[in-house]
């Protein structure tokens, strides 16, 4: 099966002329259609670097980065916006909707920007909230919104363009555990049901434990990898801590 | 240390703050050139040469001086304004200072240093360019005289400047007090969370916005009518109760204005979910919301700024166009009297020092007669009108003056009459279209429309009675009314010195009428320098003083816009960033801030072009009793005027947003 993306020997330094600040150091990352990967380390530890990277909000040093059999390392700038809204999909901590419009006009807006025909977004903007379970709050603002709730808009609005690739940095950061669940929750459901790719950013163990895949980075380099297979989420999450204090640091720091 | 932290901050402020920079540099250009008038070289002329109208130099300057003291107040709101906006800006870097241990009096000293810098480099660059602007002011004053100016000369006025430096260094001082009070007020959590603590979202319910719409609608609809149907100049309770209707007609407007837009946008499905419109508008939505008191006010200021500068042009042009008719001879004196009286001003003139036989080689002197003629009436606007007509004067004489003047004369049959028409809008003028005949002393007269004239007698400044053009026959043997004398320079002489003589011979009794002479009496003397002069300061005056107010009400209305659209550009950047990681390219997102630099530009302006022709019908309705207000060319010029420095602004703006969404 081709890989939806493939990082090969991926390098960002920052700095330079003796005072070079290598914030991912020789990484490489393989990931499959359907797949759910999440990548943890320590704060510091270049995962944010990466995904932005990947994300074509920030470019490389050196290395390759494949995306749906595009090379992102040699679009230009506006063929990356390009790229970015017609197969990439964003969910961030803060979940960045816009503060002056409804829940359904901020998932509506992904599918503006990318001119498609006005007769098609109501429906599809209210099947993806269907999906997400927040067809009650669409006519409301962001400021009326929960947390959970704003954050599952934004995953709508992530995939609703259907996106070859979700990106989701440290999603669950800003969420009590219940909506945390909930959201994760809803991921998996597109990850089973819609066959949606997620790659997924975060420090939390519990959050990690959803995904099939885990990349532990440390100090920029690759440390190791954890496959779930058929263990349950808690055997998982089990192995995930084991990692986590084998990677060290503050446990104030990881979890 | 603290010397260079102020220099760096200012380099950067210069950068950073372009237009607050350029406001501040034109509002210092601007009030320059207004005081330093006397300098002009039409000012000085007309201080020379003006003979009895030297007083309006003196009347324009006084009025240009208290017009400057109500500019300075605007110009010091407005710097206050934009020095708000900037400390807004800065807060963060303000609390950086604050957490570094600065104490809040050193801040404060810092601030009123960069203002000191700012204020000083503001007010050399807008010297400067207002010295080189006064040389264009001078040109163009001089085309409007009809004159080239020989060499070039150069105008500077130390008045001016000193003037200026007092002013802004006042306004300066104000700046830098506001500065040190607002910084010592602030608390350090305050600034360091400034970035968090945004402008609160003001959303409002939409289909009250329609409502208010259509109430706003009305209201101007009604102040308009009241406008239109009692015209302008009717100052009472009805007139004050009109603009309260208009203020807040236009007040409504704009609270209701984008929320109109949204609701009629989103009932198109097509136009609503298309690019980023929805974002433009629910911007533009949330913006106004909290924006509509400041538009409103722009809005009304542009409406002062369009209507004095549209007054001030239409007037000018207005004055231009009759000064080559009003005054056919270079100089004119006409001596009203009860008693005859025999005169002869060329020998009195040249008994008086005033050489007639040199000085004036072409001249005339005329009687003008009483007529007793039977009341005419005629149909004036709809309504029977009766008058009387009194002035005649005889046919050899009114042909003699025309040909001096280089005109045909007329030629009446015995039984006919001719008519000079005074004003135009009189009464009288329907002699010309209704021709009826006139009874004098019994005799009736026919109409020979042939010989209805308007041409100039003798040079005056106001307008005259209509004059009854009778045959020598019927003229012979009637009581003088007045002895009217014209007369011409020689050509090619030096006219200025020639009226200085003119105007220098005064007349006594004696010289007049006689020692015997019992009647009342008379006498006007004009000449056409005098006349020329007078409507030239008159046009000066209007002209000077709308410039001036229209420039700086311009200019304060599109900087307050620029400011405030320029500091929401900062407010923005996080929802771009957003737009941006959506995939928006940089033309997409550039496009929309354009588009809303647009609206909040192009709509005020708008509801103020709209106010402004409404007013000035009602305005022309009161020139016209002066002379007719030119509203093509008026309009033009004021057109022009405004499209340069509101456009001006408008591109700054669009640019400058651009670059703060950019820079972040």
């Amino acid at each position: 099966m081709e890989p939806i993306l493939s990082a090969t020997n991926l390098q960002k330094y920052y700095g330079g002329r003796g005072n070079v600040t290598r914030a991912i150091d020789d990484i490489s990352l393989t990931v499959y259609p359907g797949e759910f990967v999440g990548i943890m380390g320590a704060s510091g530890s270049g995962k944010t670097t990466l995904l932005n990277c990947i994300s074509t909000i920030d470019t490389a040093t050196s290395g390759r980065i494949v995306i749906d059999g595009m090379d992102v390392t040699r679009l230009r700038s506006r063929q990356l916006a390009q790229f970015r809204r017609e197969r990439l999909g964003f969910v961030f901590q803060d979940c960045n909707l816009l503060d002056t419009l409804t829940a359904f006009e901020n998932i509506a807006l992904a599918l503006t920007i990318l001119k498609r025909p006005a007769g098609e977004i109501e429906a599809k903007v209210l099947e993806t909230a269907r999906l997400l379970e927040i067809t009650d709050c669409l006519k409301k603002y962001p400021y009326q919104m929960s947390g959970g709730q704003c954050q599952r808009t934004a995953a709508a609005r992530a995939i609703i363009t259907q996106p070859a690739l979700v990106l989701a940095d440290e999603p669950t950061g800003a969420l009590d555990s219940k909506s945390a669940r909930l959201l994760l929750d809803r991921f998996e459901d597109l990850n089973l049901g819609r066959q949606t790719t997620i790659l997924m950013v975060t420090h939390d163990a519990f959050t990690a434990s959803y995904c099939h895949r885990i990349l532990f980075i440390k100090d920029g380099r690759p440390f190791t990898e954890l496959v779930r297979g058929d263990d349950s989420r808690r055997d998982f999450f089990a192995k995930i801590i084991q990692v986590v204090t084998l990677l060290g640091g503050d446990s104030g720091d990881v979890l | 240390m603290f010397f260079k932290l102020a220099r760096k901050n200012v380099i950067r402020s210069v950068k950073d703050y372009t237009l607050y920079f350029l406001t501040l540099l034109f509002g210092v250009c601007v009030f320059y050139i207004f005081n330093s008038l006397e300098t002009q070289w039409v000012m000085e002329s007309l201080a020379a040469y003006g003979g009895p109208n030297k007083y309006l130099v003196d009347s324009i300057l006084q009025l240009i001086d208290v017009v400057s003291v109500f500019v300075s107040f605007i110009l010091a709101f407005l710097i206050l304004y934009a020095n708000t906006f900037m400390l807004r800006r800065r807060k963060r870097e303000l609390g950086t200072y604050m957490l570094l241990g600065m104490e809040q009096g050193k801040i404060a000293a810092l601030l009123f240093l960069e203002t000191l810098f700012i204020g000083v480099l503001a007010l050399g660059a807008g010297l400067a360019l207002g010295v080189v602007l006064a040389q264009f002011l001078s040109a163009f004053t001089a085309s409007l005289f009809e004159v080239t100016v020989e060499e070039f000369h150069f105008v500077f006025s130390w008045k001016g400047v000193f003037k200026t430096l007092l002013y802004f260094g006042v306004i300066f001082l104000v700046v830098m007090l506001f500065n040190s009070f607002s910084v010592a007020r602030q608390r350090l959590i305050r600034l360091l969370q400034a970035n968090r603590h945004n402008q609160s979202l003001k959303l409002r319910a939409l289909p009250a916005a329609v409502v208010m719409f259509a109430a706003s609608v009305i209201l101007l609809a009604t102040a308009y009518r009241m406008l239109l149907t009692r015209g302008l100049l009717q100052i009472d309770s009805g007139f004050w109760l009109m603009l309260a209707l208009g203020t807040l007609g236009t007040l409504l407007f704009f609270r209701s204005l984008s929320g109109f837009l949204l609701q009629i946008c989103q009932s198109s499905k097509k136009l609503y979910y298309s690019g980023m419109n929805m974002f433009i508008l629910r911007q533009f939505n949330s913006n106004i919301n909290t924006n509509y008191l400041s538009m409103t006010v722009v809005c009304l200021m542009l409406l002062l700024a369009i209507g004095i500068t549209g007054c001030a042009v239409g007037m000018n042009n207005t004055i231009a166009g009759s000064v080559a008719k009003d005054s056919p001879f270079d100089i004119s004196i006409k001596l009203y009297l009860d008693e005859p009286c025999e005169t002869d001003f060329a020998s009195l003139l040249t008994r008086k020092g005033f050489d007639a036989e040199k000085n004036l080689p072409q001249r005339v002197q005329i009687n003008l007669l009483r007529i007793n003629c039977k009341p005419v009436t005629v149909e004036y606007e709809g309504h029977p009108a009766s008058f009387e007509l009194f002035g005649a004067i005889a046919q050899s004489d009114f042909n003699t003056i025309m040909a001096l003047q280089g005109k045909e004369g007329v030629d009446l049959a015995g039984d006919r009459y001719g008519v000079l028409s005074g004003s135009r809008d009189d009464p009288c003028a329907q002699l010309q279209v209704q021709q009826p005949p006139l009874v004098i002393d019994g005799i009736s007269y026919q109409a020979d429309p042939a010989s209805f004239r308007d041409d100039m007698l003798y040079t005056c400044s106001s307008t005259y009675n209509t004059l009854v053009i009778l045959p020598d026959a019927a003229a012979a043997g009637r009581k003088v009314d007045s002895i009217l004398f014209v007369g011409n320079y020689p050509p090619g002489s030096d006219k200025e010195t020639l009226d200085a003589a003119f105007h220098s011979v005064s007349f006594s009794h004696e010289d007049l009428v006689g020692e015997d002479y019992e009647g009342g009496y008379g006498y006007m003397i004009d000449s056409r320098l005098d006349i020329y002069w007078s409507q030239m300061g008159t046009k000066m005056l209007f002209l000077f003083i709308g410039l001036y107010l229209g420039i700086i009400f311009l200019v304060t209305s599109a900087a307050v816009l620029a400011l405030q659209l320029l500091s929401q550009a900062a407010d923005n950047c996080v929802r771009y960033q957003v737009l941006s990681r959506l995939g928006a390219e940089e033309k997409m997102r550039g496009r929309s801030v354009d588009i809303q630099v647009f609206l909040y530009f192009f709509l005020p302006l708008s509801l103020a072009v709209v106010h402004s022709i409404v007013g000035m019908r009602a305005a022309n309705d009161v020139i016209s009793q002066i002379g007719r207000l030119d509203a093509a060319a008026s309009s033009t010029v004021t057109a022009l005027f405004i499209l340069l420095v509101y456009g001006a602004y408008f591109l700054a703006t669009c640019w400058g947003s651009r670059r703060i969404l950019r820079e972040r």
